[in-house]
C-alpha cells in the first residue's frame, strides 16, 4: 500500500475518522493496529522482522536502563547491533557480498560456487532498523531514559506515515509525542493539508512524470546523445528530490493531521553552496543519523585534518551502501566522501587565505549553488546508472557528444521544464521564507490560486498508478 | 460563504486558462487538434473526416496527417481502379492508422512499396483503412458502408487481440443492426458526453474519474487485460464469438465482391516487451489474477479458425528480433517506424506465400 494509493487514501480516512473518536491510549492501540496492517498489507510474512526488531530492542532497551555494570551494558548493546545489523546484512547485502566474492576470487583464478538465497529485501527494513539502533544507543549513552510501555515503544518503531521511506526518526522527538495525548489544533490541519497536498503534487506530478522522461535515456535499448543524458541527469535530480522529498511531506502532513511532528527530512538541497551544505539539507534524518552514530564515533573532526577526511569518506561510502546493495551506490557514496573532502580542503585553504563568500543572494554564492547542483546531478547519474559500464559511456557521452538528438528539445527539454517549473517556482518562495508551509501566508487570492493550480495538476497530469516510491527499494 | 465563493471563481479562471493552455500545447488524443480528425456517421458511429488535416505532436513524436477525400489516411484520393491496378485494404484500429509515424512510414505504404517493386507489371495500392478506436464489428460496419466501394481485390482484417474481444462485446448489438445503436440511457448521456467532449480538460477529468472508478468497482485488472486472464470473463468469450461474425461478415462481403480476405493478428506490446510483462503481471497478480502472456492471442486463432481464412500472427515475428523493446513506443502501444519496417515485410511475405496474391486473376 503506497501513499499515492486509493487504497492508502482509503485506509487513511477509516484510521483518521477512528483516531479523532478514540482518547489517547485506544489511539495509540489503534495507530499500532493500524501501522501493522499498513506493513503486512505488503507482505504479511515480514511483518515477524518488524515484531522481532521491536521486541528485541524494547527489552533490550529497559535492561540498559536498569543495568549499570559498564561490561553487561557494552555486551546487551553488542547483541542488540548484531541482531539489526545481522538482520539488516542478510536481507539486503547477503547476495551482493556473495556474488562480489565469487567475482572476486574468479579474478584471481579461484573457482567458486556461487551460493545465493532468495532473499526478498523487506521494505523498510533499513529505516525501521536504524530507529531501533538510535533508541539503544541513546539509551546506552544514557541520552535518554527508555520507555516501560511495549505499545508506545512499538508504535515509535512501527508509526505507519515514517514506515517504510522515513524520515528516521529519534526517540526524544517521537515517543514523548506518543505518550501524551494529543491535541490537533487548527493550524495543524491546515499545515497538515498543505504538505500533504504539496507531497503528492511533487510525487504525482513531478517525480512520476519526470520518471518517464528518465527512463527513455537510461533504459535499456537507448542511444542519447550527450545533451539528452545531460537533461536526463537534471530531471533525475528533480525526480528523486520529488519522490523522497513528497513522501516526507505526505509523511509529515497526514501526521500532523494526527496532531504528531515529524522533523524536516528536505530543506531545498538544491539551493546550497557547498556538498556540507547539501547534507544538512538533504535527507536530514539519514546525515544527522549517520553524522551522531558513525562519524562522530569514528573520531568526527575532533582529529588531524587527514583522519577527519578518513572518517568522511568511510561514513558516505557506509551511507552509499545504505542505499542500496550495488557497487553503483558504494560508488556514489565515495564520490559524495570525496566531494566533501575536497570542499573541506578547499575551505581550509580558504580560512588559511582569509577568502571568505559574502552573505546574501550574490553572484558568486549564484555562480557556486550552480556548481554544487552540477556535482550533485554528477552523482544522481551515478546513482541512477544501471551498472558501472554505463556511468563510465554516459560520462563519455557528457564531455564529447553535447549536440541535441533528434528528439531532444521535443522529448526531452520541454516535457522536462513543462514539469520543473511549476515546483521551482513555488520551490523558490518557499526557500526565501525558509519553510515549506510558507505559502500559507501568502494573502488569501494567492493561496487560493496555489491551491486550484497544485490541484489541477495532480489530478490532470499526475500519475494515478500508484508507481512506487524510489526509497521503498532502501 | 464569501471564501468559497472566491475559491470557485478562481477554479474556473483556471480551468479556462488551463483548458486554452491545453488545446494551444496539444500533444493528447484528448486534445481537440486531434479529435478534429474524426467525425460522427449514422452509417458506422465515428470515422476519419474526409479531407480533414491534423499535425499531432506528443513528447515521443510529431505527425502531420492527412486523410484523404474517401476518409482514410492516404496522400490521395481513391477513384476508380484502373485495368492493371491492384488494392489491398488494411482494417484495423490506431494499430493500422499509425499517427504515430509519418504516412511514407506506415506498414501500409511500406507494404506497397514491396509489392510494386515485386510486381512491375501491376500498380498495387495499399489503402489504410485503419480508424482510432475500432473494434471487429466497427471494422465490419466501414467497410461494408465505406471500404467495399474501394474495389479491393485483398481485404486484410486486422485482429488486434488485447481488447478486440471486449470491443466486439459491448458493440454486439450493431452487428445484429447492422448499423450503431444507442439505447434509451445511452442516448441521455450523450448530451453530457458532447458537454464534456468539447472540454479537453472535462475529457482529462473524465479519464481519471473513469480510472478510480474502474479500481473501486471491479476487483478484476482492467478489461483490456481481461483476455489474457487464465479464467477469462464470460464477455471475452463471448466477444471472441463476435469478433469472428464480424470477420465472417467481411469476409463474405468480400467475396461478393470478388475480393480475397485474410487475417492478421496483432499483438499487444507486453507480449514482446519483458519489462512491460512484468508490470502488468504484477498487476494482474495483485488484482488475484492469473495473467497468461499469450493467451489472448491463442484465443483469437482458435476462435477465427473455423472462418478458414489465411492468417498471420505477428507474434512470433516480433518475438523473434533481437532488439524487442524498439518496435514499439513507450508511451503508447503503437509501432515505432522500426516496427512499421518490420511489419510491412511480414506482410509482404504473407501475401506471397499465403496464395493471397497468387489468386488473383
Amino acid at each position: 500500500m503506497v501513499f499515492n494509493s486509493l487504497e492508502f487514501v482509503s485506509f487513511f480516512l477509516v484510521v483518521y475518522a477512528l483516531y479523532r473518536l478514540l482518547p489517547h491510549r485506544p489511539q495509540n492501540w489503534m495507530l499500532l493496529g493500524a501501522s501493522y496492517y499498513f506493513y503486512a498489507a505488503w507482505d504479511w510474512r515480514f511483518l515477524s522482522l518488524l515484531v522481532g526488531s521491536t521486541v528485541v530492542d524494547f527489552f533490550v532497551g529497559r535492561y540498559l536502563g536498569r543495568e549499570t555494570a559498564p561490561g553487561r551494558r557494552r555486551l546487551a548493546l553488542v547483541l542488540s547491533l548484531v541482531f539489526n545489523l545481522g538482520m539488516l546484512g542478510f536481507f539486503k547485502y547477503f547476495n551482493f557480498f556473495a556474488d562480489s566474492l565469487v567475482r572476486v576470487f574468479g579474478w584471481i583464478g579461484w573457482r567458486v560456487d556461487p551460493v545465493t538465497v532468495n532473499v526478498i529485501l523487506p521494505i523498510g527494513i533499513s529505516f525501521y532498523t536504524f530507529m531501533t539502533i538510535s533508541y539503544v544507543i541513546d539509551v546506552y549513552r544514557r541520552d535518554i531514559r527508555p520507555t516501560s510501555n511495549f505499545v508506545d515503544f512499538a508504535l515509535f518503531v512501527g508509526y505507519f506515515p515514517h514506515l517504510v521511506a522515513g524520515p528516521i526518526l529519534r526517540a526524544p522527538l517521537l515517543l514523548p509525542q506518543i505518550a501524551r495525548p494529543r491535541v490537533v489544533t487548527r493550524m495543524q490541519i491546515v499545515e497538515g493539508l498543505w504538505l500533504a497536498g504539496w507531497g503528492y503534487f511533487q510525487k504525482m506530478f513531478v517525480a512520476d512524470n519526470l520518471a518517464r522522461l528518465v527512463a527513455a535515456v537510461f533504459g535499456p535499448g537507448a542511444t542519447p546523445t550527450g545533451l539528452d543524458v545531460l537533461i536526463a541527469v537534471y530531471a533525475f535530480a528533480f525526480q528523486i528530490y520529488g519522490d523522497f522529498a513528497g513522501y516526507s511531506n505526505i509523511a509529515r502532513g497526514i501526521s500532523k493531521l494526527m496532531g504528531i511532528e515529524l522533523n524536516v527530512n528536505f530543506l531545498f538541497p538544491y539551493f546550497v553552496v557547498s556538498p556540507q551544505e547539501f547534507w544538512r539539507n538533504w535527507h536530514i534524518s539519514l546525515s544527522t543519523w549517520l553524522r551522531d552514530y558513525l562519524y562522530i564515533p569514528l573520531g568526527g573532526n575532533r582529529g588531524s585534518s587527514l583522519a577527519t577526511k578518513r572518517n568522511l569518506m568511510i561514513t558516505m561510502a557506509l551511507g552509499g551502501l545504505w542505499h542500496g546493495a550495488a557497487w553503483t551506490f558504494v560508488l556514489w557514496g565515495v564520490y559524495q566522501g570525496l566531494a566533501l573532502v575536497v570542499a573541506r580542503t578547499i575551505q581550509e585553504w580558504a580560512t588559511r587565505s582569509g577568502v571568505t563568500l559574502a552573505r546574501g543572494l550574490t553572484w558568486s554564492r549564484v555562480a557556486l549553488g550552480v556548481l554544487m547542483f552540477h556535482v550533485t546531478c554528477f552523482g544522481w547519474l551515478i546513482f541512477r546508472a544501471e551498472s558501472v559500464t554505463q556511468i563510465v559511456r554516459f560520462s563519455q557521452l557528457l564531455v564529447t557528444d553535447l549536440r541535441p538528438g533528434p528528439s531532444t528539445i521535443r522529448s526531452l527539454l520541454i516535457p522536462f521544464l513543462e514539469i520543473v517549473t511549476p515546483l521551482l517556482v513555488v520551490h523558490i518562495y518557499q526557500a526565501r521564507r525558509g519553510s515549506e508551509s510558507a505559502p500559507l501566508s501568502l494573502g488569501t487570492v494567492t493561496r487560493y490560486a496555489l491551491y486550484g493550480a497544485v490541484g489541477y495538476l495532480i489530478v490532470l497530469f499526475g500519475d494515478f498508478e500508484g508507481a512506487q516510491f524510489i526509497y521503498f527499494q532502501f | 460563504m464569501r471564501r468559497a465563493l472566491l475559491l470557485v471563481v478562481i477554479l474556473a479562471l483556471q480551468f479556462v486558462v488551463l483548458e486554452g493552455a491545453i488545446r494551444w500545447h496539444g500533444g493528447s488524443e484528448v486534445a481537440p487538434e486531434f479529435r478534429r480528425l474524426f467525425m460522427q456517421d449514422p452509417r458506422v458511429g465515428h470515422r476519419l473526416r474526409p479531407d480533414a488535416r491534423a499535425r499531432f505532436t506528443t513528447v515521443e513524436f510529431s505527425t502531420d496527417l492527412a486523410i484523404n477525400a474517401q476518409g482514410v489516411r492516404d496522400d490521395e484520393p481513391i477513384g476508380p481502379k484502373a485495368a492493371n491496378e491492384r488494392r489491398v485494404i488494411v482494417l484495423g484500429d490506431s494499430l493500422v492508422l499509425s499517427v504515430q509515424v509519418p504516412f511514407a512510414q506506415t506498414f501500409c505504404e511500406l507494404l506497397e512499396a514491396r509489392l510494386n517493386a515485386a510486381d512491375p507489371a501491376h500498380r498495387w495500392r495499399v489503402i489504410n483503412a485503419g480508424v482510432q478506436g475500432y473494434g471487429p464489428v466497427h471494422e465490419w460496419l466501414f467497410f461494408n458502408a465505406v471500404a467495399s466501394e474501394f474495389e479491393p481485390d485483398i481485404v486484410l482484417i486486422g485482429a488486434f487481440v488485447g481488447n478486440d474481444a471486449v470491443e466486439a462485446n459491448d458493440t454486439e448489438a450493431w452487428l445484429d443492426a447492422g448499423r450503431p445503436t444507442t439505447a434509451g440511457t445511452e442516448a441521455a448521456l450523450n448530451v453530457l458526453r458532447r458537454l464534456v467532449r468539447s472540454s479537453v480538460v472535462l475529457q482529462l477529468v473524465r479519464m481519471r474519474w473513469d480510472l478510480l472508478r474502474g479500481r473501486f468497482s471491479s476487483p478484476t485488472p482492467e478489461r483490456p487485460v481481461s483476455s489474457y486472464l487464465a479464467d477469462p470473463p464470460p464477455d471475452v468469450l463471448h466477444g471472441l464469438d463476435v469478433s469472428r461474425r464480424a470477420f465472417e461478415k467481411i469476409a463474405r462481403r468480400a467475396d461478393e465482391l470478388g475480393a480475397r480476405a485474410g487475417l492478421i493478428l496483432f499483438p499487444a506490446r507486453f507480449q514482446t516487451d519483458d519489462g512491460d510483462y512484468g508490470r502488468l503481471n504484477d498487476m494482474v497478480h495483485r488484482a488475484g489474477g492469473v495473467l497468461i502472456r499469450n493467451a489472448a492471442t491463442a484465443r483469437f486463432r482458435e476462435a477465427l479458425a473455423p472462418l478458414g481464412l489465411p492468417t498471420i500472427d505477428l507474434l512470433p515475428i516480433l518475438e523473434a528480433q533481437p532488439d524487442r523493446i524498439g518496435l514499439f513506443y513507450q508511451r503508447t502501444i503503437h509501432f515505432t517506424p522500426r516496427g512499421h519496417e518490420l511489419v510491412s515485410g511480414a506482410l509482404f511475405d504473407f501475401l506471397m506465400t499465403s496464395g493471397l496474391v497468387r489468386q488473383l486473376p
